[in-house]
């Protein structure tokens, strides 16, 4: 057997992904038979975009109030007691669409560990004094963490609100100061009556479990109250007229940047995958052999890296591969440009755009699409290590309908897409005209005036460069963007995220 | 490159595996060790791994090396300039080849070590075996490039320093610390990094001086067969001439009194105090540290009755923890509180002082020291589940020792922690002539 048979046989023999069951309800199942773990994922049908108009945040809020908070048999301190022994914890992971509570134990421990967590579920105690914790945390991340912290996290934030304008998806997670502050115990009670049913939960169990395990978690999980909150429309994102630019005002040592616009193609799509392959060519996700890594980053040292996504990418900053159990029916392209000095912020945009706009108008190079489909068909076995990981893949296969799991015909059409498709979806779902720029930026009006005017961005630098790339300078300098006056708003950090 | 906070938390992940278990093995796979006529030491840890390898360099360098004035953070922009390539391989080679094999590869750099990863598909381990062997003996870069480069560096810092925790990390080693290169964090400090395009000279000495193969273990981990693997390391690695020289790192003099500094962070932020101790190198032969190690968790851990009291109970404060790192040197014992109301800071700290001489004066609790045993056993053998986390996890024991097997004496040695011990232990690091305290507000609060 060669060793690349070898490998396939081991893919195929271990239960790598699972299959997805038919019925949408029924339970995902990943077992591993030498694994002294068992991951629990319970995905419930809820996400911010269940959020009520001026009581945003409150999915996330509720989320928190059932794994971080008392239940009614056990204070969260004697909860927090229980656990330490066990080296194990319960959590929910709550974004646009979907709420996962996941956890995991050393089978040894699982006895004492499965009735807290089921009871966290089913009998929440919902204490006041739980709301008030939890609240004044998330308020600290929006009015200090986020604002202030991380301006490439509070960039992308911004671009995400921006682009969903106006729809379910237009919000922050965590919610807005005003509504938070106007959250009660009884709307968190209401909202978890309404949307933690039986109707609305799909179970997943990975890792050592028995089947008796999945028998006590689906009995269990029945007793929740019946019933399936009403469906909420898939959102239209506002169309796109121009370039249109929002400059965050804050006091900071340099300009973080994010570009992106509405994409309508989600993981599944023949031609999804034939965006992933353009994709990781132009930005590879903290992967220095992206295009524009290498512009930005490499050739002139301008910053610490540059990235491009097909799907949304949550605190991207904080992870190498793919986050997993944040599926959403409508995606966006998304270019994230680190940190750049203030003087390099318009050059470093025209950069960034300029590589965009060489890609669509001219595709990708047969070189270039062998070399990026030969790359993806390995990297993605590195989406999926843990059984944890695999178990949140299956679940969001789940959730797009796919009959073969995603990273199965990730792989798969490496082998099958051509270098056409490949241009083609680049051409009808790419584009350069109609996007939305957020900086994060000191001296936001100078910036406005100097993107209206589509002034010269000469680049100095502190050391030689290459020949090749200083002529380049020249057309990055003065490459086109159009920006319109009126397309340019100037925001105050203060002002974000308040109501 | 691991920003100092950041590790804060990883750093507690690291104190809460270093206890219990018994005797005679707590590492949970059966590994091989060998080390070749140069000093290259080779560890193989082969696991159930789904034709999956992680492959990692460790040097043990990093920012601690960092001796000569004005070369802080050298180490971190050194770890750069090893994917710059070689002569057989040039950057655009090994570019393509790491692409070609769609390996998952980084490198980081901490204040005792550096590590260079990869996450490969077995089949391609012979071919990184050749260029990792080909790019820590034949670097080679041009005086451009390694420019070019100091300005992405200093893109990383400006990134990272928007962080409170960053910035107070940063001042707290400069305040602790007279002598010692744990002075400066592990990117350095910004006026080094801003002169970092200068030093083209100072890397290529530092590279013969650091980068050799008495100070570099290799951990591979997975789906690896250990004699193929090193037939394939020896004959690539084999050649490779010794010469490290070991850094004269200055000692750190006692510290006679406690020190205290106020930090102003450009933003908001809600203040945080930070309380920090000289403690004790890593040693588990050391009673009192490997006390410590416990210590932390007992005193100002999740589950710590101070936590409940001022978070869950009192909500005055927004983040109580403690780290107890593991380093080739002194570090420090830390206690970091996220405080809600300005006013209320003194009376924090008054609170975390109260806390630890009651840890003097009263024996901890029997089951909650059990309790923490069993804990630390669990999360060590619950966090050992991928090739990449393996060969993570042994890094820091290989920067600390140069090898693995200290594992298991350090957690025999935290299992015999008695009440008596941690009171002792108390008594010993948590004394205000060891004590440098610092107060982070927020400039717009």
């Amino acid at each position: 057997m060669s060793r690349r048979a070898l490998l396939l046989a081991i893919l195929v023999a271990l239960p790598l992904f699972a299959a997805v069951p038919r019925d949408a309800a029924a339970p995902i199942l990943l077992p591993v038979a030498k694994d002294q773990t068992v991951s629990f994922r319970l995905w419930f049908k809820v996400g911010s975009q269940n959020d009520p108009a001026g009581k945003e945040g409150l999915a996330a809020l509720t989320a928190a109030m059932l794994t971080e908070a008392a239940t009614q048999k056990r204070r969260y301190d004697e909860i927090l007691d229980q656990l330490f022994p066990l080296a194990s914890t319960y959590g929910a992971s709550s974004s646009v669409e979907m709420t996962v509570i996941s956890g995991r134990t050393h089978v040894d421990n699982l006895a004492d560990f499965y009735p807290l967590l089921r009871d966290a579920l089913l009998t929440p105690a919902f204490n006041q004094a739980d709301l008030d914790r939890l609240r004044s945390r998330t308020l600290n991340f929006i009015e200090n963490q986020l604002r202030f912290a991380s301006d490439e996290e509070l960039g992308k934030a911004v671009l995400a609100n921006e682009i969903f304008a106006g729809t379910r998806y237009g919000h922050l997670g965590a919610g807005t100061v005003t509504a938070l502050k106007s959250i009660t115990v009884d709307e968190v009670k209401a909202f978890y009556t309404a949307h933690y049913t039986r109707d609305n939960v799909v179970i997943g169990l990975g890792g050592g479990y028995s089947p008796a395990l999945l028998d006590q978690l689906r009995a269990d999980l029945a007793k929740l109250p019946a019933g399936a909150p009403a469906p909420v429309p898939a959102p239209s994102p506002p169309a796109l007229s121009g370039l249109s630019v929002t400059l965050v005002e804050k006091p900071t040592a340099s300009t973080a940047i994010s570009i992106g616009f509405p994409l309508g193609v989600v993981r599944g799509a023949r031609e999804w995958y034939a965006l992933a392959i353009a994709n990781s060519w132009l930005g590879e996700h903290r992967n220095s052999s992206g295009r524009l890594y290498q512009v930005i980053r490499e050739q002139r040292g301008l910053n610490y890296g540059d990235y491009t996504y097909i799907e949304a990418y949550p605190n991207g900053g904080a992870r190498m591969t793919p986050p997993q159990n944040v599926a959403r029916r409508s995606q966006l392209f998304e270019l994230w440009i680190r940190p750049v000095p203030h003087e390099a912020r318009h050059f470093a945009l025209r950069a960034a755009l300029r590589e965009v706009d060489h890609l669509v108008k001219h595709g990708m190079t047969a070189e270039q699409f062998e070399e990026r489909r030969q790359f993806l068909k390995k990297y993605v076995l590195h989406y999926a290590a843990t059984t944890g990981e695999r178990l949140g893949y299956a679940i969001d296969d789940a959730f797009y309908g796919l009959s073969e799991p995603h990273l199965v015909q990730f792989r798969r059409l490496m082998d099958e897409l051509t270098l056409a498709e490949v241009n083609a979806a680049l051409k009808k779902h790419w584009q350069l005209g109609n996007l939305k720029i957020v900086a994060v930026t000191q001296g936001a009006a100078a910036f406005a005036d100097a993107l209206v005017a589509d002034a010269a961005s000469p680049i100095t630098y502190a050391s030689p460069k290459p020949a090749a790339v200083v002529a380049a300078d020249q057309e990055i300098s003065t490459f086109p963007l159009r920006i319109r006056r009126a397309a340019v708003k100037i925001v105050p950090v203060a002002e974000l995220f308040a109501q | 490159m691991r920003p100092l906070f950041l590790t804060l938390a990883a750093v507690l992940v690291t104190a809460a595996t270093t206890s219990a278990a018994p005797p005679p093995r707590v590492f949970p796979y059966p590994y091989e060790k060998h080390t070749l006529p140069n000093g290259l030491t080779a560890i193989f840890v082969p696991m159930q791994s789904p034709g999956v390898v992680a492959y990692y360099s460790v040097v043990r360098t990093g920012s601690r090396d960092e001796v000569e004035e004005g070369k802080s953070g050298f180490a971190h922009f050194f770890e750069h300039m090893m994917f710059r390539g070689t002569p057989k391989y040039p950057q655009a080679a090994y570019e393509g080849i790491v692409t070609k094999i769609g390996a998952n590869t980084n490198a980081y750099t901490t204040d005792d070590h550096t590590a260079y990863h990869l996450k490969i598909a077995a089949e391609d381990l012979p071919k990184v075996i050749e260029i990792e062997a080909d790019r820590f003996q034949n670097l080679a870069f041009s005086k451009i490039v390694f420019q070019t480069e100091a300005g992405a560096v200093y893109g990383e810092y400006r990134k990272s320093i928007s962080s409170p925790f960053a910035l107070l990390n940063e001042r707290l080693q400069d305040l602790a610390y007279d002598a010692h290169t744990y002075k400066h964090t592990t990117i350095g400090f910004e006026r080094d990094i801003m002169v970092m395009a200068g030093q083209f000279d100072y890397s290529l000495s530092f590279f013969k001086r650091f980068y050799r193969p008495e100070n570099v273990v290799l951990v591979v981990a997975g789906d690896v067969e250990p004699k193929t693997t090193l037939a394939h390391i020896e004959h690539h690695y084999g050649s490779w001439a010794r010469g490290y020289v070991a850094p004269a790192i200055t000692p750190e003099p006692p510290q006679q009194a406690e020190r205290t500094a106020e930090v102003t962070y450009p933003g908001k932020t809600l203040p945080i105090l930070t309380v920090a101790y000289k403690g004790d190198a890593f040693d588990p032969a050391n009673r009192d540290y490997v006390a410590a190690l416990l210590l932390g968790e007992l005193a100002f851990g999740e589950t710590s009755e101070l936590r409940k009291r001022l978070l869950l109970r009192e909500q005055r404060v927004q983040m109580l923890a403690a780290s107890i790192p593991q380093n080739r040197d002194q570090p420090l014992f830390s206690i970091y509180a996220m405080i809600k109301k300005p006013e209320d800071i003194a009376a924090i700290r008054d609170e975390i002082y109260k806390t630890i001489e009651q840890f003097k004066e009263t024996p901890v609790d029997a089951t909650r020291l059990r309790d923490l045993k069993r804990r630390n056993k669990y999360s060590f053998l619950m966090g050992l589940d991928t090739p990449d986390a393996v060969a993570a996890g042994l890094a820091r024991f290989i920067s600390l020792t140069g090898d693995i097997a200290v594992i298991d004496r350090l957690y025999a040695a935290a299992d015999a922690v008695t009440a008596e011990d941690l009171m002792r232990a108390a008594k010993k690091y948590f004394v205000p002539e060891r004590r440098n305290v610092i107060v982070l507000k927020g400039g717009q609060s």
